[in-house]
């Protein structure tokens, strides 16, 4: 009698354990969960704020037992966020951008949700890799979904290739010779940023890597990383490129736009500027040049994911995986202005290549701490670009940052 | 108890004790968060320096590492020298400019109001709006290169190629001469309070005795805005030892061109909230208070206090 009632208190304390503030899942009943979810994200314009009301009441449609309290933050996302969680009261779904992700999975604020994932039957494999692993810590699990995704791809005025007399560059010899055409007619190719985020997408493309797939040490001395970063920096040596700022302008798209260069490398984001600034200019969308190790780009995505301090994980649960499931994801890519993250939602009218370049994107999320090893990048090769330093310098600045992090308790 | 303190030491009557009392009392609660959050987190901030501290609070004690680590890295090392280079010039630029246009307005007495207010503006316009504008004055297809295309010199020719904001040799210097300008409003308001409280017999003293406005400048004027002097000083080298906003704007949180906009505070602002290492920002914090404080003091030893009853 004794041993069974053991057995009883057990197997309530395991129920308790696995119910109400957020446990595990054999026994999640999605029709049984209620109450309040707040949500926070940043808004970007009027229109993605349409687009995610659409969701939100689809996701209200099928549980209405869970209202969604939509709590946008204005100004800075990231301050807003650390005093939030801080304070242990973030709010229970988020966005998390992938560039940031590193460091918020490292300081335990987010919840991984792998074990939610196998038990209440989440499928995660619809999800374009290069997409998902921004989310996943060094412990290997994932502590969010991405929402959505945009790739770099290459954006050419079409006019102004054509009146040049040639057709856009598929290779990166290519894009030397059409520089060269260009330059020979008085134009710029290209309006290239003098940054990481850009750049690394050429030296994946030519084998390069910053760090070894497990993310342990950094890949930087091995080939392909110099020569892409040689590539890009003759761009500009060889008069064939332009910064924005040389340009006289703040970014890639307002070169296009004002025809200062014919080809910019950008994502999804461009459409809706080039549309509301330039309707009139005619530019298109390829995928990114192939470098000598095959095509590649840079994925860059932000998660929903859940606060660790969220006092209401299981309504949580249910918003999150609506807005990152297929139904939920449709709805807000149809709105326009973002691209899905997931492979069986279909791509919005014009934004094939964009969504189809997420199949060999490398994410854009590395380590804790990465922020600095971009800075370093950043800065040497703009003293590189003007006169004060060279290819090595780049590297040897950007490998003794990078082994600075990886080395940081 | 203020009131007992001041009964115990008897120096004081009853009326003026509860007069004392009464002065305490209105300043109680003001007094009381300042020492919080102004005096409290600066000990607060002295003791999370010596943490390893994340954003859910402590994980490690980790002793005086984190001012080892900043003693040895170069980004910071940049930071100091941009600084004090930007202090070393901005701050005699915009006290001679802001001692220029207070003299000057408080010579003009038609439409002083609405010099003194024009003078005054880019003091109290939002840093961000007028940063946001200088970016398109000085962008390499702005106003200032078409301006000098309209002189006849061709921006192309200098070595940054007319890209003010985007070449390392160029941006601290713009960035320089924007705030030399915006800040010089605060700085004439500052003198033009001490200018108007020097008696005018002074000046008319000094022309009986043969001086003319240059000399009245240097002899009576300079001297006895001393007071000014000091306060306007410490206030301008304080103010440039934290500037942030323009090179924030300007430059990207990273610093670019080549760290050449990398100021101490924007460094601190990326150990808290780009890198999320609180300790560290701390220590950055304790050390930027240290050289603030030694610059205070020695301004202090050279100009001497702002004793405003005494110049007068």
């Amino acid at each position: 009698m004794r041993k069974w009632l053991l057995l009883a208190a057990s197997a309530v304390v395991a129920l308790t354990a696995c119910g109400g503030g957020g446990g595990g899942g054999g026994n999640f009943d999605a029709t049984k969960v209620s109450g309040t979810v707040v949500l926070s994200g940043w808004q970007a314009s009027p229109e993605e704020g349409q687009a995610l009301q659409a969701a939100i009441s689809g996701f209200q449609t099928k549980y209405p037992n869970v209202k969604v309290d939509y709590q946008p933050i204005s100004g800075d996302y990231p301050t807003s966020m650390v005093a939030k969680f801080s304070a242990h009261q973030p709010p229970d779904v988020f966005y998390v951008d992938s560039g940031v992700a590193p460091d918020w999975i490292q300081q335990g604020v987010l919840q991984p949700l792998d074990d939610w994932a196998s038990s209440r039957g989440f499928d995660t494999t619809q999800f374009y890799p290069g997409y998902l692993n921004a989310f996943k810590g060094t412990d290997g699990k994932t502590y969010g979904y991405p929402k959505d995704g945009n790739t770099l791809a290459m954006a050419y005025n079409t006019d102004m290739l054509t009146a040049a007399g040639v057709q856009p560059p598929t290779t990166y010899d290519e894009m030397t010779s059409v520089g060269a055409a260009m330059k020979a007619k008085g134009q710029i190719a290209y309006s290239l940023s003098p940054s990481l985020d850009r750049i690394l997408a050429f030296i994946y493309g030519d084998g390069g890597a910053l760090l070894s797939a497990d993310k342990k040490s950094d890949a930087i001395g091995q080939p392909g990383f110099k020569e892409a970063l040689t590539f890009y920096l003759n761009l500009f040596k060889q008069g064939y490129a332009k910064t924005p700022s040389q340009l006289g302008v703040d970014w890639n798209g307002k070169a296009l736009g004002e025809k200062k260069a014919a080809i910019i490398f950008e994502g999804g984001w461009l459409d809706s500027y080039m549309k509301g600034t330039f309707p009139n200019v005619n530019y298109k969308w390829v995928e990114m040049p192939k470098g000598s190790a095959g095509k590649s780009t840079l994925g860059f995505t932000v998660s929903y994911s859940i606060g660790k301090d969220s006092p209401h994980k299981d309504a949580a649960w249910l918003l999150l995986t609506y807005l990152t499931g297929k139904d939920g994801m449709t709805l807000w890519t149809q709105g326009g202005v973002a691209n899905p993250s997931r492979k069986d939602v279909p791509a919005p009218a014009g934004k094939d290549v964009l969504v189809s370049s997420a199949s060999f994107a490398h994410p854009w999320s590395f380590i804790p701490g990465f922020s600095k090893v971009n800075d370093a990048f950043n800065n040497a090769f703009t003293a590189a670009l003007q006169g004060s330093g060279s290819v090595d310098d780049i590297i040897s600045k950007t490998k003794a940052a990078l082994d600075q992090q990886l080395s940081a308790p | 108890m203020a009131l007992a303190i001041f009964k115990g030491r008897g120096s004081l009557g009853t009326e003026r004790a509860q007069e004392a009392f009464a002065g305490y009392a209105f300043i109680a609660i003001p007094l009381v968060l300042f020492l919080i959050f102004n005096i409290g987190s600066l000990f607060y901030s002295a003791y999370i320096s010596l943490w390893r501290w994340g954003i859910l609070g402590p994980t490690a004690f980790v002793g005086i590492h984190n001012y080892q680590v900043i003693l040895k890295d170069e980004v910071f090392h940049t930071a100091i020298k941009n600084s004090i280079y930007y202090t070393v010039l901005v701050v005699p630029i915009q006290v001679a400019l802001g001692l220029a246009l207070a003299v000057t307005v408080n010579q003009i007495w038609r439409g002083r109001t609405f010099f003194r207010a024009s003078f005054y503006f880019p003091s109290i316009a939002s840093s961000a709006a007028i940063t946001v504008l200088f970016i398109y004055i000085m962008s390499a297809d702005g106003l200032f290169n078409h301006l000098l295309q309209q002189i006849g010199i061709n921006p192309l020719t200098f070595h940054n190629q007319g890209d003010w904001l985007g070449h390392q040799d160029t941006a601290m210097n713009s960035v320089l001469g924007l705030n030399a300008w915006t800040t010089s409003g605060t700085m004439m308001l500052f003198y033009l309070g001490q200018l108007q409280s020097i008696p005018t017999e002074v000046y008319e003293a000094a022309r009986v005795d043969g001086a003319g406005p240059w000399t009245a400048f240097w002899r009576i004027t300079f001297p006895l805005l001393r007071p000014a002097h000091y306060l306007v000083l410490t206030t301008s080298v304080i103010g440039a030892l934290q500037m942030f906003d323009q090179a924030f704007i300007v430059g990207s949180p990273d610093g670019n061109p080549n760290y050449s906009l990398m100021t101490m505070v924007l460094y601190l602002y990326n150990a808290t909230f780009r890198q999320f290492q609180f300790g560290y920002a701390s220590s950055v914090g304790i050390v930027l208070f240290v050289i603030i404080f030694t610059a205070t003091l020695i301004q202090r030893r050279f100009f001497g206090t702002a004793d405003w009853a005494a110049a007068r």
